[in-house]
């Protein structure tokens, strides 16, 4: 719950039409979802954990309705329904609010926050990747945040190669999980020797493998299942190409990276700023998401939060004045 | 420069004197400047000595990159943080006592519980089905069952000294809480290299001290 007034509300405004028009550059068509939907289709959208954080009231007729708590489930049943016919590459952006329950004592308090948004669908591959994380970038820059952001990517493969080399059952997943995102070495090696002696050390390395392209060979000499490894090239290919586009100082590679909402399926990214205290974006590929809703496809895209690059922005231009 | 917020009182001494074997050293004058912001004799550090219950708040909104701090405090704010070292400073335990260790067994309908650890007692209580009624306290807990306020406490205890000197028994370990090293998301994405440097030089000298003995967690 925010108010924004005069300069604020401008420069607010003046962020939202520049990330719109960066967008609309890479031929990214508008779309504007219904802020009031059936519950039914957030949970098919975003799992149960994530939906669950939606405000959700009924109907007249008793049925479960929610405020959109995001706004790429809307748009991934639309593509596969409505616009099932329509030529791919589809290529949507928004600038939409989301309203989410949140855990009173985390610093990411507020109920609504306002996404700038896109999705790319129907389309695979490195290039796919590297546009959305193009356009992260160029919006950052076009913003004037030029070497204060970092852009960090992952792959979720190498974490459920793992897994599943490991034979973990849901909850030694989530607890490996959670042990490997909070950076947790010691508890990490404790949980793996229980599983197997010898590649409990060198997974718990994970946690702490972030940097460039360092952190690929580092991995590879810990890492022998193969669906992590194919993972490990898929990323190591977006890589080459981020090093190509001369942009490799802004990226980080971050193997403990590993994000709880799972419905992510290959690429993962995420967007730290100097002057924001947690991440001001995030998103990845999410194949698995539209066949959800009746047509599989792959699909990619990412969210910056308005609110928190307007308080940054905001508090850099009184800086400079 | 990083900013590391620490908490006051029991833990501070010791995660000085571990920064202190990590080669960061703060002057004893500076510390008794009763200053709230100090920096060490190079400059590279900014100390922030905060209330224990607000270096999560700190470091979660990224005012302060690190914080040390201990588990209990960190259990119960479940602050969104990083934790990539256990200092094993400040060791101690979490448990539940009580006056008269039949309690748990004998007892009819709700019981009490006094605690200034209500998340924690709410979790522990709840993932065994217990019915407890929790009643929060900022100090004293022990107490509590003395004055017929609550049946049972959750609190922390290193020596065991307290709670023998107010007549209470051990019921149950909840689990144990060391002094640790907590890190802001985006610092550490951001100061990787400042961030590092602390981390290892941390690790260094917990290897060159005393062995550092896991804590078992239940």
């Amino acid at each position: 719950m925010r108010y924004y007034i005069g300069a604020e509300a401008r420069l607010r405004r003046r962020i939202e039409d520049t990330a719109m028009s960066v967008f609309e550059g890479w031929s990214y068509e508008e779309v504007i979802t219904p802020s009031v939907d059936y519950y039914d289709l957030f949970e098919q959208g975003m799992g149960k954990t994530e939906a669950q954080r939606a405000f959700r009231f009924t109907d007249n007729d008793g049925r479960l309705l929610a405020l959109r708590p995001d706004v790429t489930s809307s748009v991934a049943r639309i593509a596969a329904t409505l616009l099932v016919d329509r030529p791919r590459p589809l290529r949507f952006c928004y600038a939409s609010p989301v309203f989410k329950q949140q855990p009173q004592f985390q610093a990411e308090w507020r109920r609504e926050n306002t996404q700038l948004g896109c999705e790319l669908i129907g389309r695979n591959g490195v290039n796919a990747d590297l546009e959305v994380l193009r356009l992260v970038a160029e919006i950052l820059s076009r913003l004037d945040l030029q070497s204060t952001y970092c852009i960090t990517i992952n792959h979720v493969e190498i974490f459920n190669g793992i897994a599943e080399q490991l034979d973990l059952d849901t909850p030694a997943r989530e607890q490996l999980r959670r042990l490997i995102d909070t950076r947790e070495t010691v508890e990490l090696q404790r949980f793996l020797r229980a599983y197997s002696a010898h590649d409990g050390r060198a997974f718990s390395r994970l946690a702490q493998l972030t940097g460039k392209r360092d952190v690929l060979d580092a991995a590879r000499e810990v890492i022998h299942n193969d669906r992590s490894l194919v993972a490990l090239n898929a990323l190591e290919d977006v890589w080459s190409r981020i090093e190509l586009c001369g942009l490799h100082n802004d990226f980080e590679i971050d193997l403990g990276d590993v994000p709880n909402l799972d419905y992510y399926t290959g690429l993962t990214l995420k967007v730290y700023l100097h002057g924001a205290g947690g991440s001001v974006g995030r998103g990845g590929r999410y194949d698995g998401l539209t066949g959800n809703f009746g047509r599989a496809e792959p699909a990619v895209g990412f969210v910056l939060n308005l609110d928190a690059l307007t308080e940054v922005v905001g508090r850099r231009m009184s800086q400079q004045s | 420069m990083i900013t590391i917020a620490l908490a006051k009182g029991r833990m501070q001494d010791g995660a000085l004197a571990l920064l202190g074997r990590a080669g960061i050293r703060v002057s004893a004058d500076e510390i008794n400047s009763r200053r709230l912001a100090i920096t060490d004799e190079t400059g590279g550090y900014r100390f922030l000595f905060v209330k224990p219950a607000d270096v999560p708040v700190y470091v979660e909104h990224g005012i302060a990159d690190c914080g040390m701090v201990g588990r209990d405090v960190l259990l119960e704010s479940e602050a969104d943080l990083l934790l990539p070292l256990d200092l094993g400073i400040a060791r101690c335990r979490i448990v539940v006592a009580a006056a008269d260790p039949e309690v748990m067994t004998r007892a009819v309908g709700m019981l009490r519980v006094a605690t200034k650890y209500s998340q924690i007692a709410a979790s522990h209580f709840g993932s065994r089905g217990m019915p407890v009624e929790i009643i929060k306290l900022s100090g004293s807990v022990e107490l509590a069952p003395a004055l017929g306020l609550a049946d049972l406490i959750v609190d922390l205890v290193q020596t065991g000294r307290t709670l023998r000197e107010n007549g209470l028994t051990v019921v149950d370990e909840i689990t144990e809480s060391t002094g640790r090293l907590v890190v802001n998301r985006a610092s550490y994405q951001l100061k990787a290299q400042a961030v590092g440097q602390l981390v290892n030089a941390l690790k260094s000298a917990l290897d060159g001290g005393e062995p550092l003995k896991g804590s078992e967690v239940a």
